[in-house]
């Protein structure tokens, strides 16, 4: 039987939101690999790091940025927020298909909402298979 | 000013009767019958016929070819001419073109952009302005000269006219842009259909306190209403278009197979409105693809029979 | 500034199918201000377009540099330490340097990435608003420093026209009439006398349509 498919994740997220990956409740993580990239804010998520993320292999990006309103440097989430958008767009034009990018906004250190949002997000990111650029 | 044999709608203005010019539109193909056909509509109802000029930017016979067939059935054109498809070597070849073959009257436009038009890929024009075509048709005529200064050994001596839209221009503005036009040299003026007459009166007083009115001959334009759908179309989606609520209500207010009744009822009283006041020389009926109930308002206006100037 | 948009991938995808080797060229000047085709964007398209050509399983080599101006050559060689033979470029500048850049690597291909369209200012960022279509005879002295060649679609010297309403170009709702604004700025310089005066037809023979132009400055050329 086939063993089934575990998708590499590329985390980026700011450290307002959560300190650090390995702080989050996400038990064993057996079905899932995790690549962190921690940032002072998700402002400084430039479009080409997200691109150079599934160039380096990831299956799927996801960013963490604070509350709307929350940012402790004012636009930094709305910024990231436009970024992600403008690189989904793209990821959808060479069909790559942008759903393997997302943005989350949390509360400012709330490590479980985190964890519950990775959880719930790996279903789908599990039909969408490896990542076909790899 | 200075022209043999001048045309009828002049004669008509300068011999201080109220005028009567309609409007049509050339058809999108090549066959003449179409406007032979509105063209027989008009006959003797009206003192002149402006033929439109790719009008709303979408490719129809020219005006100068429209206006030819008109002539033959013995109607007067005035042929219109906008800035928007033709270079100032384009124009003045068609003005000279025009005049001999018999067209003496010019409405001078800029024209509806080309964007919304049929060919909205197309490159536009512009070389020159309106004001700039009028002043070029006037040198025409008093000079004798073309715009490059040459001699014109018969240079086209035409009525010239002008469009105004009381409607439409910032309000400290208007006057002055009448103003510009005549100085330009424009003869006519033909403006907007008007529904508010309230706001055309205030329009009117104010060229008349600088004594425009009597430098040019004013010819106020009306537009029967055929339905409430058309009421509120062209109030919502025309540029430069003021129908007040109480007209749309009107046409809200009967039975829908009233409703042209009722439109051509509000045309014949802005007529009669537009008859009382001073300056107004005239009035020019655009009723587009309704040809057919010019010579109903006319005769209900009682603008019957047109006088003789001949 | 030169202001321009980059291309579709789509339609850069097929500019780029008949070549293996491409060199993404960048430009740190206009484009860049506009986000068409500076560091960054040449970076974001040469992933997309890796990644893209990644999922196909064609092999093409995509590099990446970026010189300050490609409209000047002293900056423009520097690119060539990149170009080897096979090379393409793919030029993320203005069409003014995708040109210059087509002269002095003259048997290299040398493709736009990048669609210029025209002479503007940055309103506020990610504003851009076209000012200036280089007629080569500028009166925005009596129009109160508002273009009516450029800014009005119609070009009218005598406006504004029947379309003009509420302020608005009839071409589309989010246009401002430059007639409307030339009103208004003329009221506040005390200077409505100027709409009174007739302007008379343009001279068209300095702007583009004279035939494309050269300007020789023989003080500064030893």
């Amino acid at each position: 039987m086939e063993s089934p498919f575990k998708p590499e994740i590329t985390v980026f997220h700011c450290i307002n939101a959560f300190p650090d990956v390995e702080g989050l409740p996400l038990g064993q993580g057996e079905n899932f690999s995790i690549k962190a990239f921690k940032l002072p804010c998700t402002g400084m998520v430039k479009d080409v790091y997200l691109l150079r993320a599934f160039e380096a292999g990831a299956d799927a990006v996801l960013v963490f940025a604070c509350l709307q309103g929350q940012c402790r440097y004012v636009e930094g989430n709305l910024r990231a927020a436009k970024r992600v958008k403008f690189v989904q767009k793209l990821l959808d034009e060479i069909e790559l298909d942008g759903r393997r990018l997302a943005l989350f906004n949390i509360a400012a250190g709330d490590a479980a909402a985190a964890a519950e949002i990775l959880h719930k997000a790996l279903p789908e990111l599990v039909k969408l298979g490896p990542n076909p650029a790899v | 000013m200075n022209t043999e044999s001048p045309g009828r709608l002049q004669k008509v203005l300068e011999g201080g009767f109220f005028a009567v010019t309609a409007e049509c539109g050339p058809p999108r193909g090549a066959d003449p019958v179409p406007i032979r056909k509105k063209g027989d509509l008009l006959k003797g109802f009206v003192d002149a016929v402006n033929v439109t000029d790719n009008q709303t930017a979408i490719v129809r016979m020219s005006s100068v070819g429209a206006c030819q067939h008109l002539l033959q059935l013995g109607l007067e054109p005035v042929m219109q001419m906008v800035t928007r498809d033709r270079n100032r070597i384009a124009l003045q070849s068609d003005i000279l073109g025009a005049y001999s073959l018999g067209i003496k009257n010019i409405l001078c436009l800029s024209g509806d952009h080309q964007r919304f038009g049929s060919q909205p890929d197309a490159m536009n024009v512009f070389d020159i302005d309106s004001i700039n075509l009028v002043r070029t048709v006037w040198n025409m005529r008093e000079t004798g000269r073309d715009m490059s200064g040459f001699d014109l050994q018969t240079p086209p001596r035409m009525f010239i006219g002008a469009a105004a839209n009381p409607f439409a221009d910032p309000f400290e503005y208007r006057v002055i842009r009448l103003a510009k036009k005549i100085d330009a040299g424009a003869d006519f003026i033909q403006t907007q259909c008007v529904y508010n007459l309230e706001r055309f009166a205030k329009w009117m007083d104010q060229a008349r306190d600088e004594g425009l009115t009597d430098k040019v001959h004013i010819l106020a334009g009306v537009t029967p209403l055929k339905s409430e759908g058309m009421a509120r179309y062209m109030a919502g989606r025309v540029a430069g278009m003021d129908i007040p609520d109480f007209v749309i209500r009107r046409m809200a207010g009967v039975p829908k197979k009233n409703a042209a009744r009722e439109g051509i009822a509000i045309c014949l009283e802005t007529i009669a409105a537009l008859r009382e006041m001073e300056g107004v020389r005239g009035v020019h009926i655009m009723a587009i693809e309704w040809e057919e109930k010019v010579a109903e308002i006319v005769a209900a206006a009682g603008l019957l029979p047109r006088p003789s100037v001949d | 500034m030169i202001v321009g948009e980059q291309k579709s991938i789509a339609e850069i995808r097929e500019i780029i199918a008949p070549y293996r080797k491409l060199l993404i060229l960048g430009c740190g000047t206009c484009v860049k201000t506009c986000f068409a085709g500076g560091e960054d964007e040449v970076a974001v398209l040469a992933s997309a377009l890796r990644l893209a050509l990644k999922k196909e399983g064609k092999e093409i080599a995509v590099e990446e540099f970026t010189v300050e101006r490609q409209c000047e050559d002293a900056f423009i060689q520097e690119a060539a330490a990149h170009i080897s033979p096979g090379t393409a470029v793919l030029s993320l500048a203005c069409g003014a340097g995708v040109q210059a850049i087509a002269r002095r690597f003259a048997k290299t291909p040398v493709l736009p990435g990048v669609n210029t369209t025209f002479i503007g200012v940055l309103d506020k960022q990610g504003l851009f608003t076209e000012e200036c279509l280089g007629c080569g005879d500028c009166k925005l002295a009596i129009f109160g420093g508002i273009c009516p060649v450029t800014r009005c679609a119609k070009k009218l010297l005598n406006g504004p026209c029947g379309g003009s309403q509420k302020g608005k170009c009839e071409v589309s709702p989010d246009l401002d009439c430059a007639w409307q604004q030339i009103i208004e700025r003329l009221k506040i310089l005390g200077q409505l006398g100027n709409l009174r005066v007739y302007v008379p037809p343009k001279n068209w023979k300095s702007s583009h349509a004279g035939g494309p132009r050269k300007l020789v400055r023989e003080d500064h050329i030893i």
